[in-house]
């Protein structure tokens, strides 16, 4: 039998752990705790229950206005994994140096990344958005809708992602893409960026970005951009949308061709 | 002839600076036409010396000057200024210009068959030195090294055979004289072709005349003179590394041919010899690097984690010396002669193990425990006899203990202080405020190594560094909300002085429950029981530090203030654990002497009894033979406490190694191979790496130092112990870092806490020795175990040696002299050097503070005055490029009067003295009177002084200005 002194001298263990990983804990709490008590109480699904609250808090057809309700509800109702705020600052400086025509979005979840981009877009770009689960792309469709960008503006392919990127070229008739952004499944970034080379879409200047890097981390998409030589890239250092403590990255890799 | 060239010698210096200096004021004497025209030629002289070749343009220059020097001349006998010239210089000078008539001719061609010339130069320059071989030996060198200069020259004087040798030989020196204040280019261009010439000449060593051989042994001095002062001079790198590669393969080739017959040989052996023995020298600094225990390993981890991390290893081997001298100390003058010399094991009771625990004693839990065999054995205090003397040496066995015993104290009190004392100055020396980064950028490569891996980790250090300056620098500029960092502050140690609190009490109740424990018999009770104070204390020393850790988080120090904040912390909770642990274990000695004194009781009776036994069944048989193991016996407390601390360093050494391994090599495994199955990037994300953890190693390293100073009395195998655990935790730590740690996020160097640490151990070794010497004074020793038993205290040993083996006067005097009549001025006299000492120290201190500061003005004030100097010729320049073009024009409006001249003189004048007073510091050499010069080039002067200023920062330029100038002025007195 262990004495109990021994048992209080892990104390400082305990507490030092619960320090450390605070953000963690809380993260834990408002994304996965508060969420399954939420689809008990309500039987809607999380994206739904955003979409009612931007529906009721924002201004239709104005961005900015949705954007910003979805900043709160993100904050201080529940958690969903969107861009936020402050990487999305950088993503809009990034599309304004740009300036693309041609972007493509993987994962377009329920439409704030796909707005956001959509608004800092030149005159006569092209967003093509790719959602693979249904009911998350219909709220997209309507949240794209409400902010007011029409089927020229933005066009949301629902598929998964590894079926939508080989037919880019014969079904959608792109020729080059000027832009990629990722924010998916985190293991599919590899095999996709892989695939996106492959379709020869890629041309030298496209920027590609990809979200989340390093919190929950794609380390093997990390290791082969370090590796491939064929990117010049560099991680935008910031932390996890509407949480201070956890460290997260966004990758941008400028594609420079076989050299 | 010798006279002659001395003579002529004399006087080309000087028509050389008056050629010169007449270049100056020719405007005044001259027409305008000329002037405007003599400018364009200047001009034109400029760019060509921009140009590599700047012989042409001074020849040029010179023909000029030659032309102009004529009519200059003629006007001037007119005005009859010259008079007071001696004529003979006059006649110079008149053969001067004659030889330099024709010259000016031919000099256009000359020009254009550079190349040509070049060829047939060389030949006439071999005649040239044969003839002049006599002669010219003063002048080699300078010759030799002008050589190209006279060769030019030399054709033209071959074209005109009319020209008196005499008066050819000043030309040539005259341009001498102007070469020899051009720019470098030009020198080092002449070197090359002096090689060339040279080469020429020495295609066959053994035919040299002995002139000859002593020119080429002062153009080797000459390269290699060249090569020392490198260096230093102002040149850019390419033109250096060329220069310095050529003069290396100059010397190289023509070293060995110096010297003839026998004396090359030497010579060339000598040379040799000389290169070998660098170059053993340089293999045996080698050597002595890969002498010093895990030089290589300190270093490489100092280039991967930075100087802290490195700091932490430099201390542990100094540790480790020290360490190594205590068992030296301990091994050889107590253990090794007690196993030799001293009884056996089994003849007496103190060195047997007793009845009852014979069964255990050879139990595998010996060897963490240290009780059966290894209790009884010369690791601990309880096996040594009170033998005065033993074996055929009559080694004082229990004075050498004791000895030994203050020995080890003093010897690590005199090693911390002394080391304190030294890096105490060493941080004194250096002024690291000011031109930080100048440093380190210019210093800090080492040219020493040779192999391209260490290289690679100097380069990886020497960016380190510069992180860590960089780091350092935006810390110093940092500021905050200042009142909300206070508060952090405070709330920060107050949470640390609960958790202080708390691991004190908890260590506290333990031991009073062991105690507990110790009352009721231990072997009632399970294992996690009877090692709970040892578990608890390794536990609480393991996690309270990381505890403290995420609290110094809201600190929000600069990272070295952290550390020592987390040491003074880690400090505070070791020693309070520690004195705990000491608390505890004085009771139970006072326990162990209340035992004593009955078992002491009980064998009086027993023996008593044993007595009366033999004498009541026969009084004339021999006395019952009793085994030593049977014998009772008291419960030799110092064994005990020898026994614990034993223990404690064990557990410690063995908390330390388990949590490397799990807290580090396991969880890197965990991170590096479960990274690849795992929901978010472990790697860059939340478990990571670990980073190596300095104060809490240093700290680890401290106390445990503390344990074995405090414990090596009563159990002289503890350094012994210890230098194992060193030896391994050095490979292990070495390994682990290099492994499976990061370096940190926060670089900073650790100079300054090197200090910190010493200081540290100083206190730990003053509070470790603190309870062993007042057990060792108070605390009468046990009656029947140990070098001192049957003594009253353990130091009458050394009584009792002045007693027996010194003669009697001897210990008359200790005894007279431990009078208090005695040993009281003594101490005042040592308090009274102390405070002098440390007044007159203090005295010095603020001489140096002061001369510091001396210093730093001095410097400030000469960056002053380069600054202000600099900008004044900044302004003059401009000036003079406005100046330049109207003054032209004006100029050229003007008459040539005699008042507008004067008007010019007059005005030179002012901006002459204005520009002595600028230039006041180097005084214009002396000159004598009665002297004249002979001729006069009427060149242009410059158009403007500030424009001489200016020309003055060129490297060839600033003396001849100067001396031009002094000319001027006095030709004007006259």
């Amino acid at each position: 039998m262990v004495s109990p002194a021994i048992a209080l001298a892990f104390i400082p263990l305990l507490l030092t752990v619960l320090i450390r990983c605070r953000f963690y804990f809380v993260l834990f709490y408002r994304a996965v705790l508060v969420r399954i008590w939420r689809d008990c109480v309500t039987g809607l699904s999380r994206e739904e229950r955003a979409y009612q609250y931007v529906l009721t808090h924002a201004t239709p057809g104005d961005p900015d206005s949705i954007l910003e309700a979805f900043d709160v509800w993100c904050s201080k109702v529940e958690f969903i994994s969107t861009i936020g705020p402050k990487k999305g600052k950088v993503l809009d400086r990034m599309l304004m140096e740009q300036s693309p025509l041609t972007v493509l979005e993987l994962g377009s979840h329920c439409g704030y990344t796909t707005v956001r981009i959509a608004r800092s877009l030149p005159l006569g770009a092209r967003l093509y958005s790719v959602e693979m689960d249904q009911r998350n792309a219909a709220i997209a469709e309507k949240i794209i809708r409400l902010a007011g960008f029409d089927d020229d503006t933005v066009e949301l392919i629902v598929n998964p992602s590894d079926e939508v990127i080989p037919r880019l070229r014969s079904e959608y008739g792109l020729e080059r893409l000027d832009f990629v952004f990722m924010d998916h499944w985190k293991k599919c970034y590899l095999p996709d960026l892989q695939m996106l080379e492959g379709t020869g879409l890629l041309g030298k200047g496209s920027m590609i970005v990809a979200d989340n890097v390093l919190f929950p981390g794609a380390p093997k998409f990390l290791r082969y951009i370090r590796k491939c030589g064929l990117y010049e890239w560099k991680v935008h250092r910031a932390t996890l949308e509407y949480s201070r403590g956890i460290r997260d990255g966004m990758a941008e890799l400028v594609f420079q061709g076989i050299k | 002839m010798t006279r002659d060239s001395l003579i002529t010698s004399e006087n080309d210096v000087d028509i050389g600076l008056e050629f010169e200096g007449l270049e100056d004021e020719v405007d005044t004497f001259q027409e305008e036409h000329e002037r405007e025209r003599h400018r364009g030629k200047r001009r034109d002289g400029e760019r060509a010396k921009k140009k590599k070749r700047g012989n042409g343009e001074r020849r040029k220059r010179a023909s000029n000057a030659g032309q102009e020097e004529e009519k200059l001349q003629a006007r001037r006998e007119k005005k009859g200024r010259r008079k007071r010239s001696s004529s003979d210089q006059q006649a110079e000078g008149r053969e001067g210009d004659e030889a330099e008539q024709p010259t000016t001719k031919s000099s256009k061609a000359a020009k254009t068959r550079k190349n040509v010339k070049n060829e047939k130069t060389r030949k006439v320059e071999k005649e040239e030195k044969e003839d002049e071989a006599d002669d010219e030996e003063r002048n080699a060198k300078r010759k030799k090294k002008h050589g190209s200069n006279n060769k030019e020259e030399n054709v033209e004087d071959g074209n005109k055979h009319t020209v008196k040798e005499k008066a050819g030989e000043v030309k040539k020196k005259k341009h001498k004289k102007v070469v020899e204040t051009s720019s470098e280019k030009e020198t080092s261009e002449e070197e090359d072709s002096e090689e060339e010439d040279s080469e020429e000449k020495e295609v066959r060593p053994e035919t040299l005349t002995p002139e000859e051989l002593e020119t080429l042994k002062e153009a080797v001095d000459e390269r290699k003179k060249l090569i020392q002062g490198l260096r230093g001079k102002p040149w850019a790198m390419k033109k250096k590394l060329v220069t310095l590669r050529e003069s290396q393969e100059f010397v190289e080739k023509y070293e060995g041919a110096l010297g003839k017959g026998k004396g090359r040989k030497l010579y060339a052996y000598k040379v040799m010899m000389t290169k070998k023995w660098m170059k053993f020298k340089r293999d045996f600094e080698n050597f002595k690097t890969a002498c010093i225990p895990w030089e290589m390993k300190i270093k490489e981890i100092e280039s991967h984690f930075g100087s802290s991390v490195a700091s932490y290893f430099i201390f542990l081997r100094w540790m480790y010396g020290i360490n190594m001298i205590l068992f030296c100390l301990t091994f050889g003058l107590v253990m090794v002669p007690e196993a030799l010399m001293g009884r056996p094991y089994g003849t007496i009771p103190r060195k047997t193990v007793p009845r009852a625990e014979a069964p255990s004693a050879m139990d595998f839990a010996v060897l963490w425990d240290f009780g059966g065999y290894a209790q009884y054995s010369v690791l601990f205090y309880g096996y040594y006899n009170n033998q005065r003397a033993i074996g055929w040496l009559k080694f004082r066995m229990p004075l050498s203990y004791f000895l030994v015993g203050v020995g080890t104290v003093a010897y690590s009190y005199m090693v911390v202080i002394r080391t304190m004392a030294r890096n105490a100055n060493e941080s004194g020396v250096g002024d690291d405020n000011s031109f930080n980064f100048s440093w380190k950028m210019f210093t800090s490569w080492d040219y020493l190594i040779g192999n391209p891996e260490t290289a690679d980790n100097k380069f990886a250090s020497i960016t380190t560094i510069f992180k860590e300056a960089i780091l350092e620098e935006q810390e110093s500029r940092k500021d905050d909300n200042i009142h909300l960092t206070r508060f952090l502050r405070v709330l920060a140690n107050f949470l640390v002085l609960c958790c202080l609190a708390g691991s004190g009490y908890l260590i506290y109740f333990v031991v009073r429950r062991s105690q507990k424990f110790a009352l009721d018999g231990l072997e009632n009770h399970t294992w996690w029981e009877r090692n709970e104070v040892n578990m608890v204390m390794s536990l609480l020393g393991m996690f309270c530090p990381m505890l403290f850790d995420v609290i110094s988080a809201l600190e929000n120090y600069h990272p070295r203030v952290a550390l020592q904040w987390q040491l003074g912390r880690i400090f505070a909770l070791f020693l309070g654990n520690l004195y705990t642990f000491i608390i505890a274990l004085m009771d139970e000695i006072n326990l162990k002497r209340e035992e004593e004194k009955i078992v002491k009781f009980n064998i009086t009776t027993w023996e008593a009894s044993l007595y009366n036994i033999s004498a009541s069944e026969n009084s004339t048989a021999p006395p019952v033979t009793i085994q030593p193991a049977d014998v009772p016996r008291g419960p030799c407390w110092e064994t005990m406490v020898g026994q614990e601390f034993v223990r404690l360093m064990i557990s410690d050494t063995m908390t330390t190694y388990i949590t490397l391994l799990i807290g580090d090599f396991l969880r890197a495994v965990l991170v590096r191979f479960l990274n690849y199955c795992w929901c978010w990037d472990l790697e860059a994300g939340f478990p990571s790496y670990s980073e190596f953890d300095v104060s809490g190693n240093v700290l680890g390293l401290i106390f445990n130092q503390g344990m074995i100073w405090m414990g090596a009395f009563y159990a002289p195998c503890l350094p012994a112990l210890n230098l194992l655990r060193l030896h391994v935790s050095m490979y292990l730590q070495c390994w682990a870092v290099m492994c499976c740690n990061v370096p940190q996020e926060r670089v900073f160097k650790a100079s300054g806490s090197n200090n910190f640490y010493m200081a540290m151990l100083l206190v730990i070794l003053f509070l470790s020795t603190l309870p062993a010497i007042y057990t060792i004074v108070t605390i009468p020793p046990s009656f029947d175990c140990g070098p001192f038993s049957g003594k009253k205290h353990m130091f009458d040993v050394i009584q009792e040696t002045l007693e027996s083996d010194f003669p009697a006067w001897i210990s008359k005097v200790f005894s007279s002299a431990s009078n208090p009549g005695l040993v009281l001025p003594f101490i005042l006299l040592m308090v009274l050097a102390i405070y002098y000492l440390q007044s007159t120290s203090k005295s010095y201190k603020e001489a140096n503070v002061d001369l510091k500061k001396k210093l730093q003005t001095q410097n400030e004030e000469n960056k002053k005055k380069n600054k202000l100097a600099a900008l004044k010729a900044q302004m003059d320049l401009e000036e003079a490029r406005k100046a330049t073009s109207p003054s032209a024009e004006h100029q050229k409006n003007n008459n040539a009067s005699p008042d507008q001249e004067a008007d010019e003189e007059e005005d030179r004048g002012r901006g002459q003295r204005m520009y002595h007073s600028q230039n006041g510091r180097s005084p214009p050499p002396p000159r004598h009177d009665g002297y004249l010069p002979a001729t006069r080039a009427p060149v242009p002067r410059n158009y403007h002084h500030g424009n001489q200023g200016s020309a003055g920062y060129l490297p060839g330029f600033p003396r001849e200005s100067e001396a031009r100038m002094h000319r001027v002025s006095s030709l004007q007195r006259h």
